[in-house]
């Protein structure tokens, strides 16, 4: 307990409080703005950290941290254009409420949730997490090639709609999966000599491509460049979420943030399949699952809360076991090391003050953001009323800018324009994009996953069922596709009866 | 803001040669240098890249923009680096063994060859290391050997990445022992870890200033270090030749400029790599970081890189690690 209060008190200092402020100003800017990932806003703070005493240092790389997976929901709400993949799926419902004069709402209940979420990972980071980091190792590479097909399963979620579309969509997105150097044997695939596809299409370009480049076009087009401004003018100004939508979401903040904190601690696993496996969780437990991808409220909060429970579980493996739960995990750890901290248990004794210190800078970090994006939300907003003409070329400024910026290369830029057309014709023939993007992260990680485990396994398949903890898997995958199978035909046998 | 640096960065690399033709190697250096990282920001290399920036700032005076340049390996940087104006104002890290390998394994589409780099100084060398979970029933190579023998290509030994180091350091002591190993391949050092300690391989091969703070905590146990003599910060683990199998393999950090730039500030950059990297300060830095020092500079340090990328070769063209 002492060792708590002293975090506290090293939280509390004028220093500290200036450093949390601009930490998560950083970071709600960095998560907002496309191409400009939470590892690369992390990592700009790294060197700056160099010369600060460590409890300092450890406070912006926090702050910069779980404020830019906040930040990323609010240009997904407004513009359909998400910061970083972890906001994908908070665009699937925030855009069309934002669309529907509803954006002020959406971004209210994406703070809250980002802070439900966020709080409870911190709390469980705070207590319980050394027996939880077992699970990271728990994790083989059996289990998580059914953490990849439960991912792919929740696709059927998304496209539940056009299915077909849906699927369609994937099946490209699996495919350019495949491209790149096999990392087993070396070859070339589908790379055609270009050195810039070695390690696989990159996601970024990608996803700035098809949701922002794509967005710039649909503004720019004169018949549409009405649609969102319309609904914007009918805003009504209510930024707090009313009290019966809080209240009827809060099972599925709850469950969403037991589902991220846990996705977060597997190292490689990845911020957007917990946002996806929460929202379709959501879905399928709501009296109204036709109502997702409309403007359904619940579907904010399912990907939020989700997204940014994550930040405390990927700090799990990496403060008790020095191993990091994703990239930017991996960029801290890196910032620990420069101020002579190695990650691991010692960080819980010779280095409590500052690990504790960091621990109760992020439950600020949390508050910070949320106050900050409630009061800042109805002013966010008027972004929607920028005209299309305007809106357009800057969101295509910034897209240039952030597909630039990840690697330093110009091909990424192009990579994007052509993604961005892509997007656009999806968009015009109703194939949906999101499932191409979940198929481009998750197909990479069953590929690796399955071929580690056949060789771990001398090729033999019983391997995936022969596991406790994959047997489990195994079977939620299977509840996830024949249950709404099932419901339908019974539904529909109730109806014909 | 990474761009704005770059933008920034190019403009005054403009308005430099337009206004100072003059500006001989005497005046090196009169702009920000940039240093080309082959690899992403928050890494090793990077993190080993921004405190030598930060020391040879004060000792060139002038600003040190770091750019990454990540993919392919390093291949992407080093295109960039060797295709570079050689003025002195662009330096790069280059990594060994992936720069010398990329030539002949990718001879087809590799946009660059050791000739097209001028090599400055090797700043750290990190040994090679074969590792097994503390739960572990071997306790030295031998018994590891014996394992294999009774059971061929039942175990399972991770690296990351195929023709990496630690993927020819693994290649390099099975051959050695006359054993076949059954390689897993891992992105990255955490999850090859996490594998470790999860009992999901027997054994990782990976490098030192990654296994130390686990082989300090004592969940790892390391079998082996693939170097001349035992390392500091891991003084428990025997070297391969120790126990009889000669292995030596390392991943290596140094700098290097475009081919062609001008004796004058090849010699003065020397001189700034060696005031940096015997500074107790940066020695310290890289010590917390677990990073070997291992100072060669200028020809020394070209000579090492050229034998090191022939006994490659050698290995290669006998026995490719990649099908052709």
């Amino acid at each position: 307990m002492d060792i708590l209060v002293t975090a506290l008190a090293n939280v509390m200092t004028p220093v500290a409080l200036a450093t949390l402020v601009l930490g998560t100003l950083a970071g709600m800017l960095v998560g907002a703005l496309p191409g400009l990932s939470s590892t690369m806003g992390v990592a700009l703070c790294i060197p700056i950290t160099f010369s600060m005493p460590p409890e300092l240092a450890l406070i912006l790389l926090g702050a910069v941290y779980v404020s830019s997976v906040y930040g990323g929901s609010v240009t997904a709400i407004l513009l359909r254009t998400p910061g970083t993949d972890a906001s994908i799926a908070t665009a699937l419902d925030g855009y069309p409420m934002a669309v529907a004069g509803r954006g002020a709402e959406a971004i209210g209940m994406a703070t809250l949730a980002s802070l439900f979420g966020g709080l409870v990972s911190v709390v469980v980071l705070l207590a319980i997490a050394p027996p939880l980091s077992t699970i990271a190792l728990a994790f083989g590479p059996q289990e998580y090639t059914w953490l990849a097909i439960f991912g792919l399963v929740t696709i059927v979620g998304v496209v539940s709609e056009r299915p077909v579309k849906g699927v369609l969509s994937a099946a490209v997105g699996l495919m350019l999966a495949c491209v790149g150097l096999d990392s087993f044997t070396g070859e070339q695939r589908f790379t055609f000599g270009q050195s810039e596809l070695f390690d696989g299409v990159p996601l970024l370009p990608v996803l700035i491509g098809l949701f922002s480049v794509s967005q710039a076009f649909n503004l720019a087009v004169p018949s549409q460049s009405g649609v969102l401004s319309e609904g914007a003018q009918r805003f009504a100004g209510r930024s707090f979420p009313l009290w019966a939508d809080i209240r009827r979401c809060l099972r599925t903040l709850g469950r969403s943030s037991v589902i991220g904190s846990i996705v977060g601690i597997l190292p490689g696993a990845g911020t957007s399949i917990a946002a996806f496996i929460s929202y379709n969780e959501a879905r399928r437990h709501s009296a109204h699952p036709e109502r997702f991808g409309k403007g359904e409220i619940e579907g904010v909060a399912a990907s939020e809360a989700a997204n940014n429970a994550v930040t405390g579980g990927t700090l799990i493996p990496t403060l008790t076991l020095g191993i990091p739960g994703n990239a930017v995990t991996a960029v801290f750890v890196g910032g620990l090391t420069i101020h002579g901290m190695i990650p691991g248990p010692s960080l819980f004794t010779q280095h409590a003050e500052s690990t504790y210190t960091l621990i109760v800078s992020l439950l600020f970090a949390n508050v910070l953001f949320a106050v900050l994006g409630l009061w800042l939300c109805r002013y966010m907003v008027s972004v929607t009323r920028v005209p299309g003409g305007v809106l357009g070329p800057l969101i295509l400024l910034f897209s240039v800018v952030g597909s630039y910026a990840l690697r330093n290369e110009m091909f990424d830029v192009w990579l994007a324009v052509g993604f961005g057309l892509l997007g656009y014709f999806m968009e015009r023939w109703r194939y949906p994009a999101a499932p191409l993007v979940i198929a481009l992260i998750l197909g990479p990680i069953l590929e690796v996953n399955f071929r580690r485990a056949m060789q771990i396994a001398q090729w033999d398949l019983t391997t995936f069922v022969t596991r406790p903890l994959s047997l489990a898997l195994c079977l939620l995958v299977v509840l996830a596709l024949v249950v709404p199978v099932w419901r339908r035909w019974r539904l529909r046998r109730s109806l014909t009866l | 803001m990474r761009l704005l640096t770059t933008t920034t960065s190019t403009a005054l690399a403009v308005l430099g040669v337009a206004w100072g033709s003059q500006a001989w190697a005497a005046d090196y250096p009169s702009k920000p240098i940039e240093m080309v990282v082959a690899y992403g920001a928050g890494g090793s290399t990077d993190t080993m890249a921004r405190i030598f920036a930060k020391y040879a700032e004060e000792e060139l005076g002038q600003r040190m923009v770091v750019v990454n340049k990540p993919g392919a390996g390093g291949e992407l940087g080093w295109v960039y680096l060797a295709n570079s104006e050689p003025d002195g104002y662009t330096i790069g890290l280059i990594n060994s063994p992936s720069v010398e390998t990329h030539p002949f394994t990718r001879a087809d589409t590799v946009g660059y060859t050791l000739n097209d780099l001028l090599p400055l100084a090797n700043v750290v060398t990190d040994p090679g290391v074969l590792a097994v979970a503390a739960d572990s029933p071997w306790q030295s190579l031998d018994e590891m050997v014996q394992a294999v023998r009774a059971e061929p290509r039942s175990v399972t030994v991770s690296h990351e990445g195929i023709g990496g180091d630690d993927h020819l350091a693994a290649l390099n002591f099975a051959s050695t022992a006359g054993i076949e190993l059954n390689f897993v391949s891992f992105n990255g050092n955490a999850e090859a870890t996490a594998a470790l300690l999860g009992g999901h391989i027997d054994a990782f091969e990976g490098n030192m200033s990654e296994a130390a703070s686990h082989i300090g905590e004592g969940d790892v146990r390391g079998l082996a270090v693939w170097s001349g003599e035992r390392m500091d910060a891991i003084t428990d683990v025997p070297t391969g030749a120790e126990q009889g199998y000669e292995v030596i393999s390392s991943a290596s950090r140094g700098l290097a400029l475009p081919a062609g730039v001008p004796d004058e500030v090849y010699q003065r950059l020397i001189e700034v790599s060696r005031s940096v990297i015997e500074n107790p300060e940066f020695v310290a830095e890289l010590d917390k970081l677990n990073m070997p020092l291992d100072p060669l500079y200028g020809d020394e340090y070209a000579a090492s890189l050229e034998a090191s990328q022939q006994s490659l070769k050698a290995v290669w063209d006998k026995n490719p690690w990649i099908e052709p």
